[in-house]
């Protein structure tokens, strides 16, 4: 038998496999929860929001004031600016279950928080 | 105030007037409203396990100073002149140059001398392991920093020299917004070719624990405690002394993108082997300073 067929023969498992997770691998790419949130007179509407657990997050934060906003999380780790009558996208990782507190960094009184469970 | 010990104490007093002015300190203030604060700097030489938020990039200039040794005059100083970023929600990168000032005048095993230099460059690695959340109060980074030199930081002589500072960095949230306490493990060797082709190796082996109080929402106070030992090996092999430096920190936010660090470690207790004296001041120094000032953007 030729060394060409014994690899192919011990490389098509790891082919297959590796292209049976594909599909998993990108589904769970795109599994991520979709939180919309929007920033209006200085305020988050809604406050409160909610998302599962071990899943990554995309929040999308829609600001509809005439000023840009900082989205701001110290516990989430992220910051993004957005800019005036515009919608920022900001991607999360997946969280453990907990309270996550935003805010808006140019605003000390627009807060909210994130619970995962 | 024209010493450098004193020029660190000025600075620090004249930061926390002007920041409990702004923060009216007075005003019983409710914690539980207060956002959450980044943990890396509020401990002084103890590093917390902040990496700051994704996206985030920050220059700082970060200066350590180191007063006093057995005899005659002795104050040198090191800045890291630092770019950090955060690239992901769990790494954090630094790097940067570094600047040394020496002032030595009639200490034993010395030369003399008062320079300024561009001494060396480093960079810093920082992985969050283990992320603090509202369940779990204990976050740990792990961190690795190159460093290398043209400047000895002690002597200040001439030298090639590469160190591979290495730590855990942990810490606690005790009360919500209010107390937290800090841990390190540090693990420093290096190597070090002098002038007269002499190859050194050393390494430092030391831990730290920290608590700081926020008194009020942009600012933090409070304690640390570390414990050092020095070897004439990296391996650990050869002892040659220890040293317990104890003293206060602290943090100010003059606004929420810029704010100050400011630490100051006495020697307290430290022997040096075969050298039946009190302290280590060999291989340490009676007191260090810290100050540093950075900016987000």
């Amino acid at each position: 038998m030729s060394k060409v067929p014994l690899m192919m023969r011990k490389l098509t498992p790891a082919a297959v496999c590796v292209i049976t997770m594909l599909p998993v691998a990108t589904s769970q790419a795109q599994q991520a929860t979709e939180v919309q949130v929007t920033y209006s007179k200085g305020q988050f509407q809604p406050s409160e929001l909610r998302a599962p657990a071990d899943k990554p997050i995309t929040f999308r934060v829609k600001n509809l004031d005439a000023k840009p906003m900082e989205f701001e999380s110290k516990s989430l780790r992220v910051e993004k600016v957005v800019a005036a009558t515009s919608e920022g996208v900001i991607n999360v990782r997946a969280l453990k279950p907990g309270r996550y507190e935003f805010y808006d960094d140019f605003n000390e009184k627009a807060r909210g928080t994130l619970t995962v469970q | 105030m024209g010493t450098l010990p004193g020029r660190f104490c000025a600075i620090s007093l004249c930061a926390v007037t002007f920041a409990l002015g702004r923060a009216g300190v007075g005003r019983a203030e409710d914690a539980s409203s207060w956002r959450d604060i980044e943990t890396k700097y509020i401990f002084g030489f103890t590093t917390g396990s902040g990496i700051g938020l994704e996206g985030e990039k920050e220059f700082t200039t970060d200066t350590i100073g180191r007063f006093g040794k057995r005899d005659g005059h002795y104050a040198a100083t090191e800045t890291k002149y630092e770019f950090e970023f955060t690239p992901s929600q769990f790494i954090q990168i630094e790097f940067g140059a570094l600047g040394s000032t020496h002032n030595i005048g009639s200490v034993t095993d010395f030369d003399d001398r008062n320079q300024v230099a561009v001494s060396g460059a480093f960079a810093e690695f920082r992985y969050l392991a283990i992320e603090h959340t509202s369940n779990n109060p204990l976050a740990v980074t792990l961190a690795v920093e190159p460093t290398v030199r043209r400047i000895d930081e002690t002597s200040g002589e001439r030298v090639r020299n590469f160190e591979f500072e290495t730590t855990i960095n942990t810490d606690l949230e005790l009360l919500k917004n209010r107390l937290f306490a800090g841990f390190n493990l540090l693990y420093e060797p290096e190597v070090t070719r002098t002038a007269m082709g002499e190859t050194l190796r050393e390494a430092k082996l030391g831990g730290s624990a920290a608590l700081s109080l926020r008194i009020a929402s942009n600012i933090v106070v409070g304690g640390e405690v570390w414990y050092l030992r020095h070897y004439d090996s990296v391996g650990l092999s050869a002892f040659t002394g220890d040293a317990v430096m104890l003293g206060p920190t602290l943090y100010i936010a003059f606004t929420p993108k810029m704010f100050m660090t400011a630490a100051w470690n006495t020697q307290v207790w430290g022997r040096e082997v075969g050298n039946l004296v009190s302290l280590n001041l060999a291989e340490f120094q009676r007191n260090r300073a810290k100050l540093k000032f950075a900016i987000e953007f």
